[in-house]
Order: structure tokens, then sequence, then C-alpha cells
């Protein structure tokens, strides 16, 4: 649905599969500044006449400060409020009024907000935007704020609150990082921070992060680039430059000791998860690898383990999740209802050790390599997904051919780089998580070692209200 | 000592080039004018070819050349409730799951690692009135992984432990689906709005799983995967010609068979006076709100109409039901309505998660709108102008990517529609009048014999809901039985 908060995972997992495979397929682009900072990106593809608008402003939740959690993606909310020169309900008239559609995403790292639209309305796109980026607090009131924070309190209750294991990332989140860690929250945020934020709050957040020297536009589609251009001068140029935006360095998540934890949920069905702090998107080459070559496919090793040799499980997976700055690998086990969440966690150690110790084989290090160049051609079918390539390279690494560096990285990942990283990340201090049908704290895996989260929430809510 | 001047010189100058461009900018340029549109693009319906294979299977091919991809599928027309007796609901997808297992010549592991290093899958599934089995492909692999689809449905060979494994897992996700309450909804409307008889209120459980033999699996594979009622469709890095041998050879094994079936359902209960029924979710921070009735096949000759009319009522962001009930009121984070349309009376349903304790709220609004589209709020002419551009200018959609392509093609035969249909479609929207849509949402939004179908926190929902004496309550479990108290 619209204006939905990302999941990180969803989101970091399906950008590092199609990142890897662009060697004989370039995305043609060409990109430049304006001179109050905004990066310009365009790309032309006439196979559909549309359009996709696509800006990512650098700013997410790990900008946010303690007690005002969920505050990047409230503010994504008020965006879609109307601004200066474009009254409420306009932006959707000439989005989704005239075929098209639009919609906004926040994530630790970034937030973004695009338009696609039939190619005809290319001019009106880029003036609704350029207005929510000049003129948003022209006509931002106390009651537009309200009504987003009460529609984002529904959004968290439906997403997380009444979702079985939907409160999950929040408790890893907690667990992971120290607290005030910029990664320590969730992107949703807590009940009570959003009670709390002020019109002062989206004011000061405004100036400082939704300048032009803190954004990055693409066009994409079937337009012309000198009109573009044109019409991306008309309407972005006098947009005055803001502060510069720190980027402050951020810790990578460290456990000195494992954890072991179980939460209560309303479910029927337990499961495991285990997860250990890696390294965000700068770092992380061979862990994606690593996670196909555990699960995914019928014969990975740890789904032919648990799945169809111990049949001790009905579902296994596993991923690496990177964002910009950090990055965890996590393995999640729905066991068969015979067996014990104990049992699991022995059994994927048995795997992991083996393969730890042994590295993987030519085999599957070429079977795990053979999907990423469909995974990448089939992004390039749409818009937003081109978009998105561009756009991530461009504002992690200031490159917008990020994505093809990437891919020759990939292809150039070892066996003796794949045995490299899990040792040095899969064997060291992790978080192990039970979550358990409510009264059934015994079905978790090693339950009498085990803390209970309520304790570690309730802690961490107080600390930051 | 020059050498800082030349560079404070042209500093200075290009400052001032720039403060001159913003000038120019700020002069000419007037915000509050909404930039007008280009004119409408050209719409391009992609072009098909439709044969016949010797085994009468229907082939159709439509090509794209932009990237080199290619989508394959074969659908059959027909699907579970055409060929699941209803004592065995759920045999369709334990048989499309087993066709991963092994066949006379690969193990399981074997089709799994072929088809990894061809990088894609083949899927399979069966919905309610159609099912499918298919595949994207990079073009230099499509031969490879058509020869292995043609394996997996002709020669799979159904080992008996994997059934067991398979039914394990399916029993396994039955009990997570009770835990969430949006699938309890869905299913739990079905069932209130057409009964155990109906096949639309049928679905599979862990009884009918726990029935399924290795000998319903193979009879389902043998019945239900024939010549005589599938479509072909590739779209993509192809030539017409040259796939037609391709598809032939790798198929040749494939003999004639089957027909379409019957869409014959049994009459449908009779309609009961709008009534709230309530499933108990002691806790829940939401409540799901399904309300809605039975409504037309989609070969209705109202379709054009309806679809309109939905886009006004809760097809869009800023329907009259999400701008209310999300927008203004903030009582969800979205609402919506649709038309279900199958060959038989699909529902029609508006609903959405609604705050707990703005459950009975929310309901006034959603009856509100309802009452409103029905007559007491006239649909404007701005609306319908909004509503027909909205679904002419996103044809193009439909024909962005070659799977969407595929679909879109194979939906106009399944359905029986003309071939021409996306040429006329703007033709048939345009047409549409305002008599037209006070006549569909008077017949179709039948206010007196809606079903609310709410899961929710009964101790905090009961009372209020009640109190909005919009219709009274019955209670019912997660199966959707009346409940024991």
């Amino acid at each position: 649905m619209r204006r939905k908060t990302l999941p990180v995972f969803a989101a970091i997992l399906v950008g590092c599969l199609c990142q890897l495979a662009a060697a004989q397929i370039k995305i043609p682009y060409e990109t430049y500044k304006l001179p109050n900072g905004l990066t310009v990106i365009l790309s032309v593809d006439k196979t559909t006449p549309t359009v996709a608008v696509n800006i990512w402003y650098h700013v997410g939740s790990k900008n946010e400060t303690p007690g005002r959690t969920g505050f990047a993606h409230l503010f994504e909310h008020v965006m879609f409020t109307g601004s200066g020169h474009v009254p409420y309900g306009l932006h959707d008239q000439l989005t989704e009024g005239v075929g098209g559609g639009n919609n906004g995403s926040t994530t630790n790292d970034r937030t973004n907000y695009y338009e696609t639209i039939p190619s005809n309305y290319l001019e009106s796109a880029l003036w609704l935007e350029s207005d929510r980026m000049g003129f948003l607090l022209d006509t931002l009131n106390l009651d537009k704020l309200n009504a987003q924070r009460d529609v984002v309190k529904n959004e968290r209750r439906q997403s997380y609150d009444n979702q079985p294991y939907g409160r999950v990332s929040e408790i890893f989140a907690a667990a992971m990082y120290p607290k005030g860690h910029p990664y320590s929250w969730p992107v949703i945020g807590s009940m009570t921070d959003l009670s709390a934020a002020s019109e002062e709050d989206v004011k000061a957040f405004f100036r400082l992060y939704y300048a032009p020297n803190n954004a990055t536009l693409a066009v994409i589609g079937d337009f012309d680039p000198a009109q573009a251009k044109e019409w991306i001068q008309k309407y972005f140029s006098d947009l005055p430059k803001g502060q510069n935006v720190g980027r402050p360095t951020v810790a990578l998540g460290k456990l000195d000791a494992s954890k072991r934890l179980v939460y209560e949920d309303r479910v029927q069905v337990p499961r495991l998860y285990i997860q250990w702090p890696t390294v965000g998107t700068r770092q992380d080459i061979g862990l994606g690898i690593t996670s196909l070559i555990l699960s995914g496919s019928r014969t990975a090793r740890l789904t032919k383990a648990l799945v169809y040799d111990l049949q001790l499980a009905s579902q296994v997976s596993a991923f690496q999740n990177s964002a910009e700055d950090v990055g965890v690998f996590q393995i999640v086990v729905i066991p068969r209802p015979e067996h014990t969440l104990t049992e699991v966690e022995a059994a994927v150690d048995q795997v992991l050790q083996k393969f730890i110790a042994e590295g993987p084989t030519a085999d599957e290090l070429q079977r795990a390599k053979s999907g990423l160049e469909l995974n990448f051609l089939r992004r390039l079918e749409s818009n937003l997904g081109k978009a998105d390539q561009l756009l991530s390279g461009a504002v992690f690494f200031g490159n917008p051919g990020q994505y093809s560096v990437d891919y020759e990285k990939l292809l150039a990942v070892t066996a003796a780089d794949v045995k490299r990283m899990a040792g040095r990340y899969l064997s060291g201090p992790r978080i192990v998580l039970s979550v358990v049908p409510k009264g059934k704290r015994d079905q978790a895996s090693k339950a009498a070692e085990s803390e209970t989260v309520t304790m570690l929430l309730r802690r961490g809510r107080g600390g930051r209200s | 000592m020059t050498q800082p001047k030349r560079v404070v010189a042209f500093v200075a100058a290009f400052i001032i080039a720039l403060a001159n461009v913003a000038a120019v900018a700020q002069q000419t340029l007037d915000r509050t004018k909404v930039p007008p549109s280009g004119p409408t693009p050209v719409l391009r319906v992609p072009a098909w070819t439709k044969t016949q294979l010797a085994n009468g299977a229907t082939l159709i091919v439509s090509e794209r050349h932009s990237l080199p991809l290619v989508s394959f599928s074969i659908t059959f027309v027909g699907g579970a409730n055409q060929f699941e007796p209803a004592e065995r609901r759920g045999v369709a997808s334990l048989t499309t799951s087993m066709l991963n297992e092994g066949t006379k010549t690969r193990t399981g592991d074997q089709l799994s690692d072929a088809l990894q290093l061809l990088g894609t899958n083949v899927n399979a599934g069966v919905d309610a009135e159609d099912g499918s089995i298919g595949f994207l492909s990079t073009t230099k692999n499509f031969d490879a992984v058509l020869a292995i689809l043609s394996d997996m449905m002709l020669n799979s060979v159904f080992p008996a432990d994997a059934l067991e494994r398979l039914r394990a897992r399916t029993l396994v996700n039955l009990t997570q689906a009770k835990d969430q309450p949006v699938i309890v909804g869905a299913q739990v409307f079905a069932k209130v709005l057409y009964g155990n008889a109906h096949p639309y209120g049928q679905r599979s459980t862990e009884t009918s799983v726990k029935t399924i033999t290795r000998d319903d699996v193979v009879n389902f594979q043998k019945a239900y995967f024939q010549p005589g009622r599938a479509i072909i469709t590739v779209v993509g890095d192809v030539t017409p010609g040259k796939v037609k041998a391709t598809v032939e050879k790798a198929l040749a094994a494939w003999s004639k068979g089957g027909e379409k079936p019957s869409f014959d359902y049994p009459k449908l209960p009779e309609l009961q006076p709008a009534k709230i029924y309530l499933v108990d979710k002691p806790g829940a921070a939401q409540s799901v709100v399904n309300i809605g009735l039975p409504g037309p096949p989609r070969n209705t000759p109202d379709y054009f109409a309806l679809q309109v009319l939905n886009t006004i009522l809760g097809g869009q962001f800023q329907s009259r039901l999400n701008a209310n009930i999300r927008e203004q009121k903030g009582y969800s984070y979205g609402v919506n309505s649709a038309f279900n349309y199958g060959k038989g009376p699909g529902a029609f349903r508006a609903g959405g998660s609604i705050f707990t304790d703005k459950t009975d709220a929310a309901l006034i609004e959603f009856m509100k709108e309802l009452k409103g589209i029905v007559g007491d709020k006239p649909i404007t002419d701005e609306e319908i102008k909004t509503a027909k551009d909205s679904l002419i200018q996103g044809l193009p959609q439909r024909f962005a990517s070659v799977n969407a392509i595929s679909g879109a093609i194979t939906s106009v035969v399944v359905q029986g529609l003309p071939d021409d249909y996306y040429q006329t479609y703007a033709q048939n929207v345009s047409a549409v009048t305002k008599e037209d849509l006070a006549r569909v949402a008077k017949r179709y939004i039948d206010l007196g014999h809606l079903a609310i179908v709410i899961i929710g926190d009964r101790a905090k929902v009961e009372e209020t809901l009640k109190a909005t004496g919009i219709a009274p309550i019955a209670m019912l479990d997660i199966e959707g039985n009346p409940a024991t108290p």
C-alpha cells in the first residue's frame, strides 16, 4: 500500500541481487548536478509510453534522535499533504487520476518519493516534486500533522502489532545495537514518540534534510532528455541550497557475547530466528552468495538438511540484510510440529560448522551466481526498478553506475572468499530469538538459558520516551 | 599577485551568471499554474499471433525484443473449483508442488540444480477458475528451461514420501493462517457469502488435506494438465515461427485430450438481511472489516460501468472510501473496494484494517459511503472524468513487462473477450454514462443484504457496534461457523 515503510530486509535483499548482474547489459544514463546541489539522473527507455520520476533524500530513521523515533517516516507522510502551490489532493489527481501512481517509502538510510505517469505528464510530475521540495512548509499546520500521525499509528498497528511475528525486527534492532545507536530503533518508531513529534520538529527536519543538496532526482522512461533538462532547470534551479548534511561515522553492530531471547506472541506455530552482526552495503560482497548457498533452493545446505533430510522444519530461509552503515545476517526456521526449536538450532549449527570449515563447492558457487543475470534483467523492465538501481548507487556510492562495479566484484567472488566471510561473520556472538505461543515459554530453544523479551522492550521504550 | 584576482573575477562572474539564471527563472515562473499535459501518447497494444498445436493447445506469441527475456506459460481453463472434489480441497496445490519432486529421469534435487543453473524456476499453481505452469528466462536459456517444464508436467513420478513432507508443510501453513486476521477475514467472508455447498465458499482444510492420497494426486495430474483446455503464451525475445517449432518439439509427447470445463455453479444461498458477523480475536490492535455480497460474473454487460463506479468508490487512493476513512478520519492505514469478477458470481467487497477503538465509527463511515454511492451523494461529473481518465490512461501499464503482457493477452483469451479488447477499451470506458453508474450502483450494492464480517477484539467492539444500530450481530468462530458461547 501507499506510503509505507519499506521493509528493510526486502529492499536490501532485492537491491543486492540485482546489483550483481550487469555484465552485458548496461543502463544508459546521464547525470549532472544543479548549482544548488541537486543531483539529476536521466535514463531514456521508450519501450512503454510511461515515465517514472523518483527522488531519494539521503535521510532515514538513523538520522532521528532517541525520543523522536519514527519521525523520518511520519515526515514522509506529511510530504503528501500538499505544498505551497499544490493544494491537497492535486498530487493524486495528476498521478493516479491520469492512469499513473505515486508513493513514498522510508528506510533506515533514505526516503524516496516517486510518480509513475503516462509520458505526457512528466512536466506536472516535476512541478509537483519541486513544489514540495521548496515550499512544503508554506501550508503545513498541526491539523495536517495530526491526521498523518493517526494514519502512521494505524500503519504500525497493521504492519507490526496486529501481525504475527510482526515485532521481530524491532526486538532485533534493540538487542543488536547499544542504546542510542542510530540503527537501534525501528523505522516505524514507537507510539509514544510518534505522539511527541511537534510541528517545530517537522520544520527543523525539513530545513536540514529536504534541501536540493541532499536529494537525487531520477527521470526514467519515455521522454526527450533536452526537454526534461529544461523543465528540471525551470522548476528546481531556484530552490535554495541548504546546509551541508553531516554524515557521522556509525559503528557496526558488535556483540560481546551471544544473547538468547524468547518472545511470546499471539501465534500457534513457534519460529526460531538467529542473527549475527555483519557489515553494510560497502563490505558485504560474498554474504549474499552465502545466503543463496544456505537456503532458497532445494539443495541449499540448510534447506536440504532441515527440510528434506532430517525433516525437522517446514521452511528455512537465510539472508544478508545490508544497510548503508551496518548489516546483519539472519536465519529463520519454521519447525514441523513434532520437533522442538532446540533440535532445530542444533541442526542449524551442525550445518553451519561444516560449511564454515569446508566452504562452498565449485558447483554451489556457480549455481548461486547463476540466477543473478535474470534477476537483474527483470528489474530493467520497470522504470522504477531502473531508477532504484541508479539512485542507490548515486546516493550511497556517489556513482549511479555502481551496480556494474558490484557485478564485477561478485563475478570475482571465490570459494575462498565465501569461506572467509562466513567464517568471519557467522561464527561469532549472535542473537537467538525464539517466538513462541503465549504461555508456551518452554517451547523456546534452550528456554532455561533465555531471557524473556517483554522486559527488554519495556526497558527500551521507557528509555526513549 | 594577478592570479588570485583572476580567480576572484572568475568566481564573481560565475556567481552573477547564476544569479541571472535564478532571477530569470523567478520572473518567468508562475508556480501556481499547473503545467499542461502534452499530447496523449498513442496506445501501443502488443500484437500477438494465435495458432493451434497439433494436440489442440492454443499457442499465442507476442514479440518484444527490448531485453533478452522470454515469458512462457501454459494456462488451463478451469481451476480448483472445477477439478477438485469438495472433500479433496487442496489436491491441486499438492499436485503442483509435487511437480518439483522428480521425474522418470531426474530426481527432485537434479531438477532443482538444473533450474538454478539456468537462473530460474518453473512455477505451477492452480487458482479457483484457472491454473498455469510457466517461467521467465533469458533468451539463451529458453529451450533448456522449456525442456525441463515439459518433463515436470508430463513425467513426474510423485514419490509417496514427498507427499507426506508436503502434506506436513501444508498443515503448518494452515495453522499459521489462523493467526493472520486478514486471511481469516477473507475466508469467513467467503463462507458467509457462499456457504459450504458453493465452490466459492470452499477451501482446503486440515481434514481435506489429511484425506488426500497419492492416487488423488496422480489422478488430478492426469485429468488436469490437458492440451484441450490449454493456452500457451510466449512473450518476449522470440519469433512466432521459430518458437512454434520449439514448443511443438518440447511438448511432442503431450498428446491430445481434455476440453474446457463447464462453469455451471450451484445456486447461491438465499441472500440474508444485512448482518454483522463478528469473529473474536482477543487483544487485536485492529479490526479486519469485509463488507459485501455476491456480485456479477466477468462477462456482465455492466463491466465497464462497474469499473468506473468502483474507481470512484474504492479503487484508488483518493476514492471516496479511502479519502474519508483514512485521510480525513485517520481510522485506518488504508481501505478500498473491488468487484472480484470470475466465471461465476464473484464478490463485491469493501473493507480494510481499522484501529480497534474506531471500529464502530469506521463502520458508520463505510455505510455512509455505500449509501452515498447508491444515491445519497450523487456522483459528480468531475469524479466520472477522473475515473475514466485513470482507467483509460493507465492501460499502457498493463504492457510494461513480458510477464504483464502475457497476463494481459492470456486473460482476454481465458475470459472469452474479443481480440480487440484493448483497442476498444477506451471507447467502452468512455461510453459509460452517469445514468449507467446510478443503475449499477443500485443493482449491485444491495444495502439491505450486505454481509459485514469483522475480525476483532469482541470485548472492545461488540457493544459499540451494537450501538450503531447498523445491523444485528452474530458471533462466528474462525472457521465461519456459529461460535459456541
